[in-house]
């Protein structure tokens, strides 16, 4: 069987390390030569670079903000100069921290919607020119278990990956004639991300829930991003598709 | 594009459904052998489905249907290439047939359409006058090409004749008739302040409508089309009407999107009370401007009238009425004038349309005007004109032909209104193949449903090539404008959303009403500008000018005996029938 993303282009935000890292090396697993963008994880994004070159792709890596408008075109036209246009994105950026909305600031809520919807808005607009002209595309946004159903996770954040939920399908609506599809991947919790903060006490009850009992891993959501982004995931549209293990 | 593929080809102008006893596209006239009798008779081609489907109705036997083989793209491909010229070719290619007008005597008759020299020509055979022919179109390309244009016609939803004889005797509209009324004309007066040589029309100077025959006609106009988008004001000059005024107020009601008065617009330059009251009645002028010198006047009009036009003009600008251009356009007499009244329409915000109408040599006037049947203005010599005159500022490839008419009756082009307040055409960055639904048969861009998604769609396209599109970022910026306004997050009334339509774009027309020379039944079928009457029936307008108005040579003209002629004789005056006394 040929690889899932041969002859693609992936630009994943947020790609240095964690869940990022993770699509990223996956997709180049694939056959996709991937760019990634960071801003503060200078060394992850060696690493990170160097894991998706070793699959014999062209990888790129880019220290630049999401919320960068021209940073982000200067990527994507240097990935169309290089290796062709950008036909995946995966908008996988995000940040998030635990505060109560009683106790929350402004600048708190800014920062997370902003990094969390306003980045996604500025990376699609940034890769959705190329896509259209080629009438080819996939853009998987990576939401949360926590912007689908109720839970005890930080309201701006909750807000913020609801607000992704509605982004894809609105989105999906409007460009779908375009043959770009746009789908939101939304994972439970995961070893080493947000479960890295909580409370014993609240992981547990997490996991009481859960029918597999565990949590989730990086790779595990890796590999769904990989297929949706590919050619035989076609028909899958404005869909949010949960890895969760099932809770 | 092919004639009857996909949703976007439906006529998105008409509220009107598509014809849900009948659903097809019709495509063109041929005659055939009725199956029974094997008599020939001119028969209908249509496209139903992915069939063609040849429809006759034989005098004697009634109506028949027949599957043509093949598909029906099959069969488009293989008409439009019947009138492929070979390169160097330097005879006569016969393209079709059709059924046209003996032009001495008006019997219907077959006619071939030839295809000489890059010109389309019809040749007929009349056995009473003998053998005559006429161009038809000064461009073999564009005229066999405009076929592909062909777009499933809806229907009324009410009818006004029963199908008994055929077409053009049963008008109209019958249940025959391949579309419904888009434009209706209604001719208020037959009274005028002028005897214009290229008159298509025959005025008795005997009377105006009366208020409630007009409230009556109105009526019934809504009656079978539901709502109209606009309805035009006509005569004889209508503001020689005592009480235009009063007309208008009944004709503006919700279901009219507009109400235009054609006039000759001396009225207007010498009565300015009576434009700005004009004005305040929300109507839209329609102003015959065929020229600006006073050679040109005293030809088509009959006398000078630069200083008329030019006052006309002045209270139109002042009062900022929105107005509609009207240019007859006639070889050897104003031809040179037309691409000044586009750089005049093209300057001033409160011109909405522009409509070129090549002369139509029929009526108490036009059918004695000066012609040669063989070289006069078509279609595509106005485009051309268009073209050389403005510089190139509009070109030919920006006309295409509408598909919900016969695609031979009009052309047109949408401008779209920069930030910068000049106008672009649509088809520099819209590909029409893929957005017919564009081409369509209203003056302004409307604000349905299926014009949102059009218009996101062209947003799309351009988005993606702006590079290679002129004043690309120009253009997206116009039409995220449009979108804007067009589409708020709010209900607006048919009248405001006409309004809002108007300042995004403006179009220019180009019809060409049929005379004895270049009379088309197959055009007249698919007609969508008709004449309401006072007895309910509404009126192809070809067929009415031609058959049953009268004068079609000129004064004396014979009405055939199967002519429903609207005039009656009354102590010893002739007046209008839709006039009540």
């Amino acid at each position: 069987m040929t690889k899932l993303c041969e002859g693609h282009i992936a630009l994943v935000t947020g790609g240095a390390k964690g869940l990022g890292r993770a699509i990223a090396v996956t997709l180049a697993r694939e056959g996709a030569h991937v760019g990634f963008n960071w801003t503060k994880s200078e060394v992850e994004a060696k690493e990170t670079l160097a894991e998706i070159e070793a699959h014999g792709v062209r990888g790129f890596s880019f220290r630049t903000s999401v919320l960068d408008k021209q940073g982000l075109a200067a990527a994507v036209k240097e990935m169309e100069g290089a290796v062709g246009t950008v036909d995946i994105l995966v908008n996988n950026a995000g940040v998030s921290d635990v505060v109560p909305l009683a106790l929350m600031d402004e600048d708190d809520w800014d920062r997370v919607m902003d990094t969390n919807v306003k980045g996604t808005f500025l990376a699609t607009q940034a890769v959705l020119r190329g896509m259209v002209k080629l009438r080819r595309g996939r853009i998987l946004n990576i939401g949360s278990l926590a912007g689908v159903k109720m839970m005890q996770a930080p309201v701006h954040y909750s807000t913020a990956k609801a607000a992704i939920k509605g982004f894809t399908e609105s989105l999906a609506k409007e460009i779908g004639r375009y043959g770009i599809t746009v789908n939101n991947l939304a994972p439970g919790v995961l070893e080493g991300g947000v479960s890295v903060n909580l409370p014993k006490g609240r992981l547990d009850e997490y996991l009481r829930h859960t029918a597999l009992g565990r949590l989730g891993t990086f790779q595990e959501v890796a590999e769904m991003a990989a297929f949706l982004v590919s050619d035989r995931s076609s028909y899958v549209n404005g869909a949010t598709i949960l890895v969760d293990g099932a809770v | 594009m092919r004639a009857h593929e996909g949703s976007a080809m439906d006529c998105v102008s008409c509220i009107t459904p598509t014809r849900q006893d009948r659903p097809h596209t019709f495509f063109h006239h041929e005659r055939a052998a009725c199956p029974t009798c094997r008599e020939t008779h001119e028969g209908r081609v249509v496209l139903r489905g992915d069939s063609p489907v040849r429809l006759l109705l034989c005098p004697t036997c009634g109506p028949s249907e027949e599957i043509l083989p093949g598909t029906a793209n099959a069969y488009v491909d293989g008409f439009l290439a019947r009138g492929e010229v070979p390169e160097g070719f330097e005879g006569e290619i016969e393209f079709k047939e059709t059924t046209s007008t003996c032009p001495s005597c008006l019997t219907l008759l077959p006619a071939k359409v030839v295809i000489r020299e890059g010109r389309v020509y019809f040749k007929k055979n009349c056995a009473a006058c003998g053998p005559s022919e006429a161009l038809v179109s000064e461009d073999a390309k564009y005229y066999v090409r405009a076929y592909a244009f062909a777009r499933a016609g809806t229907e009324p939803l009410k009818f006004a004749t029963k199908v008994e004889h055929g077409c053009p005797t049963d008008c109209g509209t019958c249940n025959d008739h391949e579309q419904h009324t888009c434009l209706p004309i209604i001719e208020v007066t037959d009274h005028c302040n002028l005897e214009c040589p290229i008159c298509i029309v025959d005025n008795q100077y005997s009377n105006h409508i009366d208020l409630d025959t007009f409230a009556r006609m109105i009526d019934t106009l809504v009656v079978n089309e539901g709502q109209c988008e606009s309805v035009a004001l006509s005569g004889g000059e209508p503001t020689s009407h005592p009480q235009i005024l009063e007309l208008v107020r009944i004709a503006c009601r919700p279901e009219i999107g507009r109400v235009v008065v054609i006039t000759n617009g001396i009225r207007l330059g010498k009565d300015r009370a009576f434009a700005k009251a004009l004005k305040e009645s929300g109507a839209y002028v329609g102003l015959q401007l065929d020229g600006f010198t006073a050679d040109t006047h005293e030809k088509i009009r009959g006398r000078d009238l630069v200083k008329e036009k030019e006052a006309a003009l002045a209270v139109l600008r002042e009062l900022q009425i929105p107005t509609q251009i009207i240019f007859v356009a006639t070889r050897g007499v104003n031809d040179d004038q037309i691409g000044k009244v586009v750089e005049l329409f093209l300057s001033e915000d409160h011109f909405l349309s522009l409509n070129f109408q090549p002369a139509a040599y029929t009526g108490h006037g036009g059918g004695l005007f000066g012609h040669d049947a063989m070289d006069r203005l078509t279609i595509p010599g106005v485009v051309r004109r268009v073209d050389e005159q403005t510089g190139g500022k509009l070109k030919v490839e920006d006309f295409f032909p509408l598909p919900c008419s016969h695609p031979q009756c009009v052309s047109l082009t949408y401008l779209l209104r920069l930030e910068d307040g000049t106008f672009l055409p649509f088809s520099r960055f819209v590909d029409f193949t893929k957005h017919g639904s564009l081409l369509r048969s209203s003056a302004t861009l409307p604000a349905t449903p299926e014009m949102e998604q059009t218009l996101q769609d062209v947003l799309y396209d351009v988005y993606a090539r702006q590079d290679e599109i002129e004043r690309g970022p120009e253009i997206l910026a116009a039409l995220k404008r449009t979108l804007k306004v067009m589409f708020p997050d709010r209900p607006m009334t048919q009248k405001e959303s006409l309004l809002i339509g108007e300042q995004q774009a403006k179009s220019i027309f180009l019809h060409h009403y049929m005379d004895r020379h270049d009379f088309d039944l197959e055009r007249l079928r698919k007609c969508c500008h008709h004449y309401p009457q006072t007895d309910g029936r509404i009126m192809p307008a070809c067929g009415f000018n031609m058959f049953h108005r009268g004068a079609a040579k000129g004064p004396g003209t014979q009405t055939p005996s199967w002519g429903k002629k609207p005039w009656v004789k009354e102590n010893g005056t002739t007046r209008l029938s839709i006039v009540s006394s």
